[in-house]
């Protein structure tokens, strides 16, 4: 608006007004667009299929091959074998555990996993948050279910883990 | 093979079949049950992307439910509106008894005490449209924010979109603990609220919410709501000086400066509707504004050409600035000043300050509707079915929609533009304007 002649004043002021009524537009439209955010605990976002979540484990198909926890990079992975009565090792898992306080999901244990199905693998599950330490370290053993249990110190049991989300299908289990 | 020793007590495991597919299902509805039991909320599994789902709104089922919603508020409310009808003229007939009635029932009693107590009743409603317009406001504000940053907003209290997050606000700020600085000037902290609240509670008094609805019809209507929304600076002038605090301080001092420069240019823009109207009385700038030419145009003054655009455009701009609303923030300009004359102030001493802060701009939005907008005079003549109040809260609400669409449209002035727009642009004009009103004045 510092032009020296009055067309150009006018110019600026019909310049002005303008871009400002183009900003109101853009807001106004955004205003009745559907929201991209969703109310989240009522309602959760699936993510995409190759989202690397929580670690899931399967006992059952797992031959205890220690090829995860050579491949884990933050060494967070332990893996005992079942042992025949002489102390001969099987290849089976007794115990399989993460600490998802050391994991950071780079997914090499996935790879590494010689099983098909992979007995280890990545979830699609992003609430893995924990109320404390214990909590981090999931255990598996035989018959336990894909997410684990953690140990309770308080009554020194095994107990599965809460407020999960239930996308551990997705995607089918490669 | 051997037997398996465990370290833990647990079901002995299965013999492994042939098929790997079924003990792994086995361990699926465990794992499945554990999930069904312990988790909350729904999965959304075939989220698309926003430009996808922007794409095609209507095909959203929530979208459509969404607009059936609002389309019912709109027709409920009208409905309402309809059923409803004028009650200015009923009110007016029952104060007549009621005087009637106290000059019966006490003869000896002058008049005045029962008139005093009829306009102690219109000042706690007067109060009430102001708290009630805070709490609507607020949410409104929330939730329109919100929806044009593609969120979401305030969305449990209340349970339909959290219609009651203002009033779970309005509790805690009630409880919370009323902190501030130890150096403060107790007696000027205390009262700077106070100051900035009761004029807000003055400057409703000639405001006419529909026909014979003002609580107080005066005479110089005009004049007595811009000298009471003047005093407002005052307090927040004091609120600065008495916290104890720089920035406070700067705050309160460009407040004023600000809310002193703002001043003229909407005085001076009103004139010519003072000057069109014939009066003062904000009842009869509304009275000026019946009727429609050719029949379809109202004769509103925002139709009046040249004048009326540009004294509405100006008292629009200078409306935003006075309440202190983005983009004229500069007093609690929160990236600079952290928040201005209202930093040290918490509990319900701030609380004030923001509820001032709602009550300007429902000022503004009405003396908008009622300088440019007709008041209660609906826009065709056959839609006046429609009760006057009705048109005038909606042409209000429009235009505090309007105030929460600048502020989350536009980033802040920088302090000297401010005025360089205020003082080089604003008020030039609106002298000009005094110029363009001459010849209707001379039809």
């Amino acid at each position: 608006m510092s032009s020296s002649n009055a067309v150009g004043y006018l110019a600026g002021i019909y310049q002005g007004f303008s871009g400002t009524i183009k900003g109101l537009m853009v807001t106004l439209r955004y205003l009745f667009k559907p929201s991209i955010t969703v109310n989240y605990p009522v309602a959760k976002l699936k993510p995409y299929d190759r989202f690397r979540g929580a670690l899931l484990f399967d006992a059952v198909t797992c031959i205890g091959c220690n090829l995860c926890v050579k491949a884990c990079p933050s060494d967070c992975i332990d893996l005992q074998n079942m042992t025949t009565p002489e102390g001969k090792k099987i290849a089976k898992v007794s115990w399989y555990s993460i600490d998802f306080g050391k994991c950071n999901y780079c997914k090499l244990c996935e790879e590494a996993c010689p099983t098909k199905p992979k007995s280890v693998w990545h979830s699609l599950d992003y609430e893995n948050v924990f109320f404390s330490r214990h909590e981090m370290v999931r255990a598996w053993q035989q018959g336990d279910p894909w997410c684990g249990t953690y140990f309770d110190p308080a009554d020194k049991k095994y107990r599965v883990s809460q407020e999960q989300i239930p996308i551990e299908e997705i995607p089918a289990r490669r | 093979m051997a037997e398996a020793t465990t370290a833990a007590p647990s079901p002995a495991p299965a013999p492994k079949p042939a098929n790997v597919t079924s003990p792994e299902k086995a361990v699926l509805s465990v794992t499945r049950q554990v999930f069904m039991t312990h988790t909350q909320g729904t999965l959304l599994a075939n989220r698309q992307w926003p430009t996808d789902m922007w794409r095609n709104v209507w095909d959203s089922f929530s979208y459509r439910r969404g607009a059936m919603v609002l389309g019912a508020i709109i027709v409920g409310l009208t409905a309402f509106g309809f059923l409803v009808g004028e009650f200015g003229e009923t009110i007016q007939f029952f104060h007549r008894n009621y005087l009637l009635w106290a000059a019966s029932e006490f003869p000896v009693m002058p008049s005045w005490p029962a008139e005093a107590l009829w306009i102690l009743v219109k000042g706690v409603i007067v109060l009430h449209i102001i708290l009630i317009n805070g709490l609507f406001l607020v949410w409104w504000e929330r939730k329109i924010s919100a929806h044009m940053q593609s969120r979401l907003g305030p969305i449990f209290v209340g349970g339909w979109h959290g219609w009651l997050q203002t009033l779970a606000d309005g509790i805690k700020l009630l409880l919370k603990e009323d902190a501030a600085p130890s150096d403060r000037d107790h007696f000027l902290h205390a009262l700077a609220p106070a100051l900035v609240f009761v004029p807000i509670l003055l400057c409703f008094a000639p405001v006419p919410f529909g026909r014979e609805l003002a609580a107080a019809n005066l005479d110089i209507g005009v004049l007595y709501v811009f000298a009471c929304s003047g005093i407002s600076v005052l307090g927040i002038v004091l609120a600065g000086w008495a916290s104890a605090n720089k920035y406070s301080l700067l705050g309160g001092l460009r407040s004023a400066a600000q809310l002193v420069s703002y001043e003229l240019p909407r005085a001076f823009s009103i004139a010519p509707v003072v000057a069109l109207a014939g009066s003062l009385s904000l009842t009869k700038v509304v009275a000026a504004q019946e009727g429609y030419w050719f029949g379809v145009i109202p004769k509103w003054f925002i139709f009046y050409p040249v004048v009326g655009q540009i004294s509405f455009i100006i008292f629009l701009i200078a409306s935003v600035a006075e309440t202190n609303r983005v983009p004229f923030d500069i007093p609690e300009a929160e990236s600079e000043l952290v928040a201005g004359f209202h930093t040290e102030y918490s509990g319900m001493k701030f609380a004030l300050f923001f509820l001032t802060e709602y009550g300007y701009v429902f000022l503004a939005s009405a003396l908008l509707s009622t300088f440019f907008m007709g008041g209660g005079a609906a826009p065709l003549p056959f839609l006046s079915v429609l009760p006057s109040w009705f048109w005038f809260v909606g042409k209000t609400m429009f235009f505090a929609f309007c105030f929460l669409w600048f502020r989350w449209t536009f980033p802040r002035f920088r302090v000297d533009r401010l005025m360089d727009f205020n003082w080089k642009f604003l008020l030039p004009w609106s002298f000009a304007n005094l110029l363009f009103v001459a010849p209707y004045l001379y039809l």
